[in-house]
């Protein structure tokens, strides 16, 4: 028998059992296994393998989904405590926010007669206008860094 | 099944304790498994179980249920221990994992029994399990996901990260070492696709 037959048959018996293979591919592998011998082996070894590792054992150690499940409603408790706080937080940012927009102009007026008495270059005080917008954000981004780093260093203690 | 994953995905946006209570149970066997294979380590295998949980509790948000809850989770697990192989400065899954480019490497130390040792029986020991030791994770990895989970191919290309062509090359190399591992037939005999 041809050669490039039983290259064929092989490659379908590992395609049939990873992607699938059309009808008609299927009727001439079945036909070809009838009359190969050496192909029907290999396609017996693969589905004695695939049998083999669907069916190995895997014990479970004792109590895993007990203790993980306790793991995961004291991290959910934690994480309902923590909920409030971390509304409060953007809360005032936003609120900080919300007063930034409504005093915007006193405050570049502010910043601009205290740039002028004091002599301080225009691009300077622009520069401080600007920081002053970005405090709340910056310091909202802050806490939440550090809480992360914290919550971060605190499962790495656990693990 | 795409309502049951959006009532999945909305329970674990509530963070619902009794779904994930469920969810753990019903997954538990699956997940340590895969785990397994992956650190060849029952210990590491139990705590990125409890951490891959954890992981879903706080970002139960990000599933929106248009995949395979199982197909989420396990890319969690995967990632988890991508992260701590590069934490411990080893190199990562993908570097070690692309026989492509040359004979793949195990996860584990050398040194360390491997999942499988530790799971079988010494008579078990005896035939099968000499032969599949010798498959690279890599390729166990995949045949797990395909054979045991019945995962489909582009769910696999969606938990590695990597492009379907790779999956299903991985697949058939790791046929073709999975055949050539049982016991009674001389490795090499054959050719995969």
């Amino acid at each position: 028998m041809n050669e490039n037959l039983h290259a064929r048959a092989e490659k379908l018996i590992a395609q049939d059992r990873i992607e699938g293979i059309a009808q008609s591919e299927r009727d001439w592998l079945a036909a070809h296994l009838r009359e190969c011998a050496a192909c029907a082996q290999i396609a017996q070894q693969t589905d004695d393998a695939l049998r083999t590792l669907r069916g190995l054992p895997v014990p479970l150690p004792r109590g895993l989904a007990a203790r993980t499940q306790f793991r995961v409603q004291l991290r959910a408790q934690e994480m309902r405590e923590r909920e409030p706080k971390r509304r409060l937080l953007w809360i005032m940012c936003a609120m900080s926010w919300a007063l930034g927009i409504a005093t915007a102009p006193y405050v570049w007026r502010a910043f601009e007669w205290v740039g002028e008495h004091l002599g301080v270059p225009r691009l300077v005080w622009e520069m401080g206008f600007g920081l002053w917008w970005t405090i709340p954000a910056l310091v909202a981004a802050a806490v939440v860094l550090l809480e992360n780093l914290r919550q971060a260093h605190e499962r790495d203690q656990a693990r | 099944m795409a309502d049951d994953n959006k009532a999945l995905a909305q329970g674990l946006k509530r963070r619902d304790p009794d779904l994930l209570d469920q969810l753990i149970e019903q997954y538990q066997f699956r997940l340590f498994r895969y785990l397994l294979y992956l650190t060849s380590s029952r210990e590491r295998a139990e705590d990125f179980f409890q951490e891959t949980w954890i992981r879903v509790l706080e970002r139960g948000h990000q599933y929106d249920g248009k995949y395979k809850f199982e197909a989420w989770l396990f890319r969690i697990a995967r990632n988890l221990v991508i992260d701590w192989q590069r934490q411990k400065k080893m190199q990562s899954l993908d570097e070690l994992t692309d026989p492509e480019d040359g004979t793949p490497k195990e996860f584990a130390a050398l040194n360390q029994p491997s999942p499988l040792n530790l799971v079988l029986t010494a008579e078990q020991k005896s035939g099968v399990h000499a032969s599949l030791e010798k498959i690279p994770t890599v390729y166990r990895e995949v045949l797990v996901l395909r054979f045991q989970e019945e995962l489909g191919l582009e769910e696999i290309a969606g938990i590695l990260a990597a492009p379907l062509s790779t999956v299903k090359s991985r697949l058939y190399r790791g046929l073709e070492a999975l055949r050539g591992a049982m016991p009674g037939r001389p490795s090499g005999q054959g050719s995969a696709a």
